[in-house]
């Protein structure tokens, strides 16, 4: 089936099986291998990407079913000039990221905490993010870090 | 021995410092090379059957049908060579070590459920799935048997009748004795879980094979390439000169990696088969969970005596490990048990110690090494059995505990295993952690709550020593036919003055081509952002054993800075020469040659590199063109690296929920090189330790079925339930070229014994078995 989609802000069309997942297309049709896939059961994060603004599984989303949609993946979060998003700044420097295969998941899904929740508290922050599973870092800094980028986020504004 | 006090390096040094990694940038823009991300030209993908059954005859495997479809392009089995002919075979010269051949792919019997049978070559990884549908594969079920202390009805192996792959004594002093005179006398069977690293990548592999020079390239998630490429030339008969593996970027593994699969030799061989043709597989969780490498599974029957004043005089102990259906290749079967007997008194002073290990194969997954191997469960063993001697001594578990610890003035300190303690330090410490921790306020509200329907809360404490970065002498103990004592390291400034490093590690997030470059930077002396680090490469780098065993700061590290000052040297002596100036007086920093008290720099490195590349008539007699040095590293012994954890929980009585209030460690890492990384070493650590003691638990039930086979059952923490951590440090240098200790596992091996301790602190229950659940303490509390 062909599939009309945008993804980061550019246009792109894919021919796929009806039962290829949205996170394969990205991977393989689209040649966007940073999205990773940690479980393929919708439970570990890692494939976490916006689709029209909200944050899916990109494993459990069908390419099919983003007909139309516009996503954005981790290669779009920073600057054409390659300047780091603050979410990404706030990660390297609060050594938020080790082997580094969760951090694509972990970045969109702290984006879209970040939309809805501009001043999390770090209780908060705990509790939006406990759907991403970290297996390198114990968390901590990742809380740090999404602390960090609200604060110079909301600065800016 | 002198702490070094203070983090933050004088001068320029890197060293000491949390520079910003050079792994993080590719990583955060979502350009990581993965092993899955390789997408070759022509690449075809596997899909492995595998065993539905724990213990079954294989009486037919029929891929008539799946040959017919269209869309599948090769159906391997075992039944055909190569794979018949070769399987992995662990060695070891230990006296009773039986060894196991474990095939790559099963053909006449399967021993775990999850063990690979054929592979289906396809297009794509779901055409390749369709593939599996359609073989037909005739079992004859065999009685299966997952637990390691009952009585098997139908062995695993014909060389092993009674499932026991390996069994070791460790003896020292006269237990029986010690015991007679002793004040008390604890007797505890203690039971900890089975786990599995579950690094959030999971396996993955791409070969190809060059029919143009008959070369395999073996890329592959592993820790441990040069081993790997070892392994594959004595499996493959080839020539090691014509494999290259390669370990890209690596998402997690925690020991998971450390092991060569059949699935990887699998493969390599179908590669071989179909030349030219890209290879590729990547593992799911489902499989992950059910085949690869799971750990932890042990039973410790223990005896201790203590005297009236809380010294321990005696301990005698049974540990069976439960070591899966095959003895791991290339690690052996021994890898647990002989870590549980080797370390189980941990940091306290003993004479008197008899313990048998024993490694028992059942129908499940082979156990493999996982960060901190044995140690989380031998450590909850030893401070379970501390704690109960501090409570019917009338003892508190603290002064228990500063009573035996092995301290600065008995180093170097003989253990009744004969390994070499060369740290000392428990005691400070636990000084520094109870600090932290704050004991004075916990009790008092500990006190208060008493009185009160507030929920109880209770503290543990777990005192423990990593040996870590072992070196030829300390790593004889498992016998294989290989010591992991050393590693090599190139450094080579480039003509423009730039510095590249071959480095014999690799890392798996651990951050290594930061930590290698910020000490080749010091050892050279140039800039941090002018060193640049290959890694994982069995074409670049000339020899490394790989990440495990916490070893490659202090081995990987040794090396690279060796070989630096082998460079510098030479720098040195061709600036002297073309300066005319003695070298004593002259000085390398900051990539500049400096005289001695003079403010301006005489000569940056970037002239004496193209002197030494391009200006051959300049160099001064005898000395060769280029600037480079290749060094290996063996510290013979070992850095013990020594850590206390303390933390405090509550309990809902009405449920048993456990929330954890307050955590704190301080380990001795003896000199750090990044502060940042270090402590993320830590923290990953604990968080994977509070994982095992509280949440992961591999089941399986009676007939060998994997009960926890997917992430909802299989339970990893999230950042809702780890708790925040106090870390400290003490920096006791150790005695290596750069002070270090290592860091990667000593985290692990607290949590279990902290949880459980700490329960049994609040609500008066002692805790037995692990995983601390929510529902095994409300049954506790019934």
């Amino acid at each position: 089936m062909r599939v009309t989609l945008s993804v980061n802000g550019k246009p792109a069309t894919i021919d796929v099986e009806p039962r290829r997942t949205l996170a394969d297309a990205l991977r393989e049709d689209l040649g966007l291998t940073g999205t990773h896939l940690g479980c393929e059961h919708g439970v570990c994060g890692a494939c976490t990407v916006m689709l029209d603004g909200l944050p899916v599984r990109a494993c459990l989303v069908l390419a099919v079913q983003a007909e139309g949609a516009s996503l954005l993946t981790v290669e779009g979060l920073a600057g054409e000039d390659g300047a780091l998003h603050p979410l990404q700044q706030s990660f390297t420097e609060h050594h938020a990221l080790q082997c580094g295969f969760c951090t694509p998941g972990m970045l969109i899904s702290a984006l879209d905490l970040l939309n809805r929740i501009p001043n999390p508290t770090r209780a908060e922050i705990r509790s939006e993010m406990s759907g991403n599973i970290c297996r390198c870092t114990g968390y901590n800094s990742i809380t740090d870090a999404i602390l960090a980028a609200a604060r110079s986020l909301t600065q800016k504004d | 021995m002198t702490e070094i006090t203070g983090v933050d390096p004088k001068g320029n040094e890197s060293v000491g410092r949390a520079v910003q990694r050079k792994e993080d940038y590719r990583f955060l823009i979502g350009r990581g090379h993965y092993v899955s991300d390789l997408r070759l030209p022509g690449t075809r993908h596997v899909a492995f059957l595998r065993s539905p059954l724990a213990h079954a005859k294989i009486n037919s495997i029929d891929i008539s049908s799946a040959l017919e479809a269209d869309f599948v392009e090769a159906i391997f089995t075992g039944e055909s060579d190569p794979f018949k002919s070769v399987s992995l075979i662990a060695r070891s010269a230990l006296p009773s070590y039986i060894e196991t051949a474990q095939p790559i792919l099963a053909w006449d019997k399967v021993r775990f459920s999850g063990e690979p049978i054929a592979a289906v070559v396809a297009t794509d990884r779901y055409l390749a799935e369709d593939g599996l549908e359609l073989i037909e594969v005739e079992y004859e079920r065999l009685p299966a048997n997952v637990s390691a202390w009952s009585t098997p009805a139908e062995p695993l192996h014909k060389e092993a009748l009674d499932n026991v792959l390996l069994e070791r004594r460790f003896q020292s002093g006269d237990v029986k004795d010690a015991l007679a005179g002793a004040e008390v006398v604890i007797e505890r069977e203690l039971i900890s879980n089975r786990q599995g690293g579950n690094p959030l990548e999971c396996r993955a592999g791409v070969a190809l094979f060059e029919p143009g020079d008959g070369t395999l390239q073996f890329w592959s998630g592993t820790q441990v390439p040069h081993l790997v490429r070892n392994a594959l030339a004595e499996l493959m008969g080839m020539s090691e000169a014509k494999i290259r593996v390669v370990a890209p970027d690596v998402g997690g593994g925690f020991g998971t990696k450390a092991a060569l699969y059949p699935e990887d030799v699998a493969i390599c061989m179908i590669a071989r088969l179909m030349p030219g043709t890209p290879i590729k597989w990547v593992e799911d969780r489902a499989e992950h969970l059910l085949s690869a490498t799971h750990a932890r599974d042990h039973r410790y029957l223990v005896t201790a005596g203590f005297s009236s004043d809380g010294t321990l005089l005696a301990l005698k102990a049974d540990v069976t490990c439960n070591v899966g259906a095959y003895s791991v290749y290339p690690w052996t079967a021994g890898i647990e048990p002989l870590m549980a007997g080797g370390l189980l008194s941990g940091p306290y002073r003993l004479e008197n110690y008899d313990c048998m290990v024993r490694a028992v194969a059942t129908n499940s997954s082979p156990s493999g090494p996982y960060r901190g191997v044995a140690r989380p469960a031998s450590v909850f063993a030893m401070e379970a059995i501390m704690d109960e001697a501090a409570r019917r001594l009338g003892m508190s578990t603290i002064d228990i505990r500063r009573k035996n610890f092995i301290g600065p003035q008995d180093i170097p300190y003989k253990m009744p295993t004969r390994l070499v303690d060369d740290s000392g330090h428990y005691e400070r410490c636990l000084d520094k952690a109870l600090e932290l921790f704050d004991l004075d306020q916990f009790l008092e509200e500990q006190q208060r709550r008493r009185g009160t329907n507030e929920p109880p809360i209770g503290f543990g404490v777990a005192c423990y020593n990593e040996l870590t970065g072992l070196g030829r002498a300390a790593s004889a103990g498992p016998r294989m036919p290989f010591r992991t004592g050393h590693d090599a390291c190139t450094v080579k400034v480039n003509p423009d003055g730039t510095v590249t490093v071959f480095s014999g590690v690799t890392s798996q997030g651990q951050g290594l081509e930061t930590t290698v470059a910020q000490i080749v930077a010091d050892g050279i002396g140039v800039d941090y952002d002018d060193v640049q680090v290959r890694i994982g490469n069995t074409d670049e780098s000339l020899w490394g054993f790989g990440a495990f065993s916490s070893r490659q700061a202090v081995i990987g590290g040794g090396a690279a800075q060796l070989s630096a000052l082998v460079v510098r040297d030479k720098v040195i002596r061709l600036a002297s020469e073309l300066l005319e100036i003695d070298i004593n007086d002259l000085i390398l920093r900051d990539g500049k040659i400096w005289v001695a008290g003079e403010v301006e720099p005489r000569l940056s490195l970037a002239e004496i590199a193209r002197v030494a590349y391009l200006e051959s008539n300049r160099l001064p007699d005898g000395m060769e063109p280029g600037l480079e040095a290749t060094r290996f590293y063996d510290p013979i012994r070992g850095a013990f690296a020594a850590g206390v954890q303390i933390g405090s929980l509550e309990v809902d009585v009405s449920t048993g929920e456990i929330r954890i209030l307050k955590w704190v460690c301080v380990e001795d890492a003896g000199r750090v090189i990044n502060p940042a990384i270090v402590d993320g070493q830590i923290a990953g650590a604990i968080a994977q330790g509070i994982g095992g003691a509280m949440y992961e638990h591999l089941i399986y039930d009676g007939d060998g079925n994997l009960s926890t086979g997917t992430l909802m059952d299989y339970l990893i923490p999230t950042s809702g339930e780890i708790p925040e951590m106090i870390i400290g440090h003490l920096q006791f240098p150790a005695d290596n070229p750069l002070g270090v200790r290592g860091v990667g596992e000593g985290g692990t091996l607290g949590p279990n014994a902290v949880i459980a301790g700490a329960v049994a602190d609040a609500l008066g229950i002692l805790v037995d078995q692990l995983p601390v659940t929510e529902g095994a303490v409300w049954e506790g509390l019934q």
